[in-house]
This record gives C-alpha cells, sequence and structure tokens, in this order.
C-alpha cells in the first residue's frame, strides 16, 4: 500500500513538474509575444501622436487660408443674417394666418402649354377661378 | 533470517515526510508563480508604461485642436571605434546615413573616421527616421530616445502658450504658468485652454496687416470674453518660432501684452467717466467748457484737436476730450479715483495663468494734477491685459473678472465694482463713439460695436513725443449684450493715406478691429441685430 502510494506521490510531482515546465516555457514564449506587441502598440501610438501633430500643422488656418485663395474662387464677403430671431412669431402661433392657408393654391398648365401667371386668388375657398387651359387646384377644405 | 517488519509509526513518518515534502514544493512553485504573474509583472508592465509616457501633457484650444504636443523623438550618437570593428565601407556608410539624416556626408566621413568617442549625428530624429537609420543596419550607431515639445501653430500663439527648454521645462507663457497642471498628470489627459486658434488666425492677420499699413513697431491684440473672462486670443507682434531655438532678425519674445507696461491714453476715459457716472458727478446732458485748455498749476492740458467752446458730457467722451474728461474727474478727485482703479485691479500685478506679468506703474503723490493726468491715461502705466479686464468688468454688468486662459464656460460673478445702471449707461457711451465719435471706423453694420479709442505719447527723453504714439481701440460686441471685447494697439503707427495722414486710435486702430468683429463675430455665433433685407442697400 505504502509503495503504491509513494509510486503515485512521485508519478503527480512529475506530473506536475512537467505541467509546470511547459507552464513557464508557455510564460516565456507569451512573454515574448507580450513584448513585442507592446512594442508595436508604442510604436503605433507614437504614430498617432506624430500623425496627430502633423494633422494639426496642415491644419493651421494661416495654411488653410493661403490654399483657399490659391485653389477656391471664393470671395472675403461680410456674413449676412437673412433673418432674425424676433421675426419668428411666438410659440404655438401659426406660421401663416388660418384665412391664407385656407385660401392658399397651385396652379398647373393643362395640355404642355406655357406655364402663364398665377390668376387672382378666388376670395371664396373652394371656388375656382375658371382661366383657360388650366386646372385650378385648391388646398385645405 | 527474516527481515524485521518495519514498525508502523516509521511508515507514519515517512509519510508525513513525503507529504510535507510535497506540499513544500507546491507552495514554493505557487510563491514562484505569484511572483512571476502578479508582483514581478505588475512592476514590468508599469515600468514599460512609465518609459513610454510622455513627460508633458498636450494643450489644445477651445475647440480640441492640438496647440503643443511632446512627440516622440531620438537623438543619434556615433560610436567610431565600434563601426571600424566591422568591415563596412565608410564613405557608403556615410552616404547613406546622409540620405536619411541630412546630415552633410563629409561630416559623417569625418566621424566615421574618428579614433575615438561618442560623436553626435543628429537629435531630434522622427520615428519614421529612425527606423530608416534602423534599416540600414550600420554598426556604431546608438539611440537615445525621448520628447521633444512641438507646436503645430508655430508663431500663432507663440507668446501666450511660451516654450519649454532642452530639459522639456516651462520656461515662459502657460507652459511655465501651468507646469504643475502638465506634469502632474499620469494619464496625459490633454489641457483644454480657452483660446480658439480660428479667432487667434484672423486677430494676428488683421493685426499684421495694420502693422504693414502703417509701418508700426509692434502689435498686441486681445479678444476676450466679458462674461466668462475667457481669453479666446492674445497676439503680440513681432513673434517667434518656438519650434527653433534660435530667434529670426525681427523676432520678439517679449509679450508686450502682459510683459510691458503703458500709458493707454484716452482709452483710459472710461474709468474716469464710469467713477463720474457712478458718484453722480455729472449728467450726460451737461454743458462742460472746454475753451482753449484746462491750466493746472504748471500743466496745461490739451485736446488732439480744438472741439469747440462747450461740449455735453457725453460728447466730452465720444470726441474724447482731455479737457473736458480732466474738469470731470476733478470733481471726484484721487481720493476717490485711486480707491476705485484699485478696485478694478489696474494697481496691482494682474494674476493669469500666464506668469510673466508687469506691475503698473502710478504716481507715488497721487494729487489733483495726477487725477486729472490718469483721467485721460497719461501719468499711470498698466499692462494691456489688464486693462482689458477692468474695461470688460465695466461692460459685463459691473463686476470684477479675471482673465483665464482655461477653457471655463462658466460665468464669472466677481466683486461688483459699479451699479448694473452704470454699466448700461457706459455701454450707450461707448456706442456713441462709434456712432457719433473718434470710433466711427470700428462700426460693423449688424454687431452694434462700442468702444473707446485711445492715443497715447511716448515719453523720450523725460518729455512726452509728439511723434511717437501707442495707438490703440477697445471693441465691445454687441454693445448692447456685451459678449466679447477686442482689444488692439499699435506701438509708433504712421499715418498713410488711407488714415487722412492720421495715427491716432481712431484712424488706425478702430478699423483693424472692426476688421476682426466682421470676421469673427459670424465663427463665435453672435447675431446680427439686423436682417437680409436691412443689411442689403
Amino acid at each position: 500500500m505504502i509503495r503504491i502510494l509513494n509510486f503515485a506521490f512521485v508519478a503527480i510531482t512529475s506530473l506536475v513538474c512537467l505541467g509546470v515546465y511547459r507552464t513557464a516555457e508557455g510564460a516565456r514564449v507569451d512573454q515574448g509575444e507580450l513584448r513585442s506587441t507592446r512594442a508595436a502598440i508604442a510604436r503605433e501610438q507614437n504614430a498617432l501622436t506624430v500623425l496627430g501633430a502633423e494633422w494639426a500643422r496642415v491644419t493651421q488656418p494661416a495654411r488653410i487660408q493661403v490654399l483657399t485663395e490659391r485653389h477656391l474662387d471664393l470671395s472675403d464677403k461680410p456674413a449676412v443674417a437673412l433673418s432674425s430671431l424676433t421675426q419668428l412669431p411666438p410659440k404655438n402661433q401659426p406660421l401663416v394666418p388660418e384665412g391664407e392657408i385656407r385660401a392658399a393654391k397651385a396652379v398647373v398648365p393643362q395640355n404642355g402649354t406655357a406655364v402663364r401667371p398665377t390668376p387672382a386668388v378666388s376670395p371664396q375657398p373652394g371656388v375656382a377661378t375658371s382661366d383657360k387651359g388650366f386646372a385650378v387646384l385648391h388646398t385645405g377644405t | 533470517m527474516a527481515k524485521a517488519p518495519v514498525a508502523p509509526s516509521l511508515v507514519r513518518n515517512r509519510i508525513a515526510f513525503a507529504a510535507i515534502f510535497c506540499a513544500a514544493c507546491f507552495a514554493g512553485i505557487t510563491a514562484r508563480l505569484i511572483d512571476v504573474m502578479v508582483i514581478s509583472g505588475a512592476g514590468e508592465a508599469s515600468h514599460t508604461a512609465a518609459a513610454s509616457h510622455p513627460m508633458r501633457a498636450d494643450f489644445v484650444d477651445r475647440n480640441g485642436k492640438l496647440i503643443a504636443r511632446d512627440l516622440p523623438v531620438s537623438d543619434l550618437y556615433l560610436i567610431p571605434a565600434d563601426f571600424r570593428a566591422t568591415q563596412w565601407d565608410t564613405n557608403e556608410a556615410a552616404r547613406e546615413l546622409a540620405a536619411i539624416t541630412g546630415v552633410d556626408e563629409a561630416r559623417l566621413k569625418q566621424a566615421f573616421g574618428a579614433k575615438r568617442g561618442h560623436i553626435p549625428v543628429q537629435r531630434g530624429l522622427s520615428p519614421d527616421r529612425r527606423e530608416a537609420v534602423m534599416h540600414l543596419g550600420l554598426p556604431g550607431l546608438e539611440f537615445q530616445d525621448g520628447y521633444k515639445r512641438f507646436y503645430p501653430e508655430g508663431r500663432m500663439i507663440a507668446h501666450a502658450v511660451g516654450q519649454v527648454d532642452t530639459d522639456d521645462h516651462g520656461v515662459s507663457g502657460l507652459e511655465l504658468g501651468l507646469e504643475k497642471q502638465v506634469r502632474g498628470s499620469e494619464t496625459a489627459a490633454p489641457i483644454q485652454l480657452s483660446l480658439d486658434t480660428r479667432i487667434q488666425y484672423v486677430l494676428e492677420h488683421e493685426m499684421d496687416e495694420a502693422m504693414h499699413d502703417f509701418r508700426a513697431k509692434a502689435a498686441g491684440g486681445i479678444v476676450l470674453n466679458v462674461r466668462t473672462g475667457e481669453v479666446l486670443a492674445l497676439a503680440s507682434l513681432p513673434d517667434y518660432e518656438p519650434n527653433l531655438r534660435t530667434l529670426s532678425t525681427g523676432d520678439s519674445i517679449r509679450n508686450r501684452l502682459t510683459q510691458d507696461v503703458y500709458e493707454l491714453g484716452s482709452i483710459f476715459k472710461i474709468f474716469a467717466f464710469s467713477l463720474a457716472i457712478e458718484e453722480k458727478t455729472v449728467r450726460l446732458d451737461e454743458p462742460i467748457n472746454i475753451g482753449n485748455g484746462l491750466r493746472l498749476g504748471n500743466h496745461q492740458i490739451h485736446d488732439f484737436e480744438r472741439l469747440g467752446p462747450t461740449l455735453s458730457a457725453a460728447m466730452v467722451f465720444a470726441q474724447s476730450s482731455n479737457i473736458g474728461t480732466a474738469q470731470i474727474e476733478m470733481r471726484s478727485g484721487p481720493s476717490k479715483q485711486k480707491p476705485f482703479l484699485r478696485k478694478l485691479g489696474l494697481l496691482e500685478p494682474l494674476k493669469t495663468e500666464l506668469p510673466e506679468v508687469a506691475a503698473p506703474l502710478y504716481p507715488r503723490h497721487w494729487e489733483e494734477v495726477e487725477a486729472a493726468t490718469i483721467a485721460y491715461g497719461h501719468g499711470i502705466s498698466v499692462n494691456p491685459l489688464g486693462f482689458v479686464a477692468a474695461a470688460a468688468s465695466i461692460v459685463n454688468g459691473g463686476t470684477m473678472i479675471r482673465p483665464t486662459f482655461l477653457k471655463n464656460e462658466t460665468v464669472q460673478h466677481g466683486e461688483r465694482v459699479i451699479s448694473e445702471e452704470t454699466s448700461r449707461t457706459m455701454r450707450d457711451l461707448m456706442r456713441l463713439v462709434v456712432t457719433d465719435g473718434t470710433g466711427t471706423k470700428a462700426d460693423v453694420p449688424g454687431y452694434d460695436v462700442g468702444g473707446k479709442t485711445g492715443t497715447a505719447e511716448k515719453a523720450e527723453n523725460g518729455s512726452y513725443a509728439h511723434h511717437l504714439l501707442i495707438s490703440s481701440f477697445c471693441g465691445i460686441f454687441p454693445i448692447h449684450d456685451p459678449q466679447y471685447l477686442v482689444f488692439m494697439m499699435l506701438d509708433e503707427p504712421h499715418g498713410n493715406r488711407e488714415s487722412g495722414g492720421f495715427s491716432t486710435g481712431g484712424a488706425v486702430a478702430a478699423p483693424a478691429v472692426g476688421h476682426v468683429i466682421a470676421k469673427i463675430a459670424p465663427l463665435l455665433g453672435v447675431h446680427r441685430t439686423d436682417t437680409f433685407a436691412a443689411a442689403t442697400p
């Protein structure tokens, strides 16, 4: 019994030694790979750092100004506001009065005839203004 | 004879010994594993991280654009003894190395042929050039890796950002002022400045043109948010190239906006009128006698041009009358003027992140005459950034602000220096300067510019020289809801045909400030007060 136990101990110890050796070898190989990966990461980080600085250099406003003047036909005109916030209607107020929306219409040419000036707006919603060659489309109810 | 049986106690001892031995082995292996995987491994990792960490954090502008960065560079050295131990051809090696590094080939040949030593070949090699040199496979070459501070914007913002020395320590500007923050961070998180490279470019461009047009010796300009105190642009010309260690002809590392103090002239009337309105010693419609001048003891106070027998107090400010302003100031007197200017921070060195700030100069004996001359900006010298902070505090509703170079969009609520009402009146007066006064050339339709002109004579050989001027303009827009202040000064400008031969602040600095406002207002998202219909003729 003791002999069996001794053999078992020796076998287990040998296996453990083998396992430890394999682990150590694996760790050594992994360490090498890790080292090269870290070096590659550091290289890439350095490259990113340099590229970031290079990008900042090539996007200097002074350089962009020179390139713009050379290659684009832009003029140095002051900005113009097409409208202002003060002209916006108050919240929940319709942009166009209700009556105008009801009376709105669009005119399309029929039979390929040329577009002619829009006839006067019918004062009564829903009443078509007759004009030869045109169909008057009313919007709204 | 039969072998004696082994005693059971001995067997147990052997088993126990084997068990203890195995346990000790396992414990040893476990300890070693912990050492390798946790203790040493972690140490190695942190060592690697520390080695690859730049020494200084990046500077970025308020929009995240890079302003300064530590770039990985290598210094290349040659050890001729190691090279000669191999059989490489010296001529070929010198030619190949010269092609990559740009170093003179003859010098390299001489270095390869040297008997001994450790010869520096080139400093600050970029990573790609280092790789290219490595690929040559030349023996006897050695690299020393490090970092070099790089400023992608070059000359632009050079004075505000400053520089580092060869050991990467800040020596001027924000590099010095923010040294602790720049080096303190392990993660090297970028430091976001209040500066805006777009605004900086516009300011420098217009300053450069004004300097050229009026043949000025130097120029300075600031754009400041009057509510948050953030400095969006600060430029001083002539400037310098911070990526080089040497100065070219005409370059200057002197930041005229903080390191120098000037008598700023009539632009100082902002404070004289603020005090008078706050103290209610003047009504704006009150007629002030101008006459031919004002005599104070041995001093005679004149105006730049004859402005008539009387002017209303408002027009004294708009037309920039020294005589009228001196009379208004004398109603308050030095006992009120000095504490008021002290409250505005004009008698102490300004505290900002910029370390190079000159202390103001003012008279030790501050009597009636001094009070009168200080009212129109003579007899007191301040640095322009200090003036700008005080002027912004007058127009922003009356609370003191401290200029900052770090992005911080919270509105500052400093000590109250004047009432809200006085601040509003001052804004109206500053608008009057641009509509009906000396600063009409600064007007930009749609942006309601207000401001004040300043023309100071420089002191030369103990007296004021009429031909040597510091001409300036301080513009605020939109004046009725002030957001930004644009200040510009020109040192010794000369009038030209465009300015009618004048070199005053209103003739040379005001139009340049107007150009700056017209260009930066849309970039800053300031709404126009007029619309397309009103803006087009």
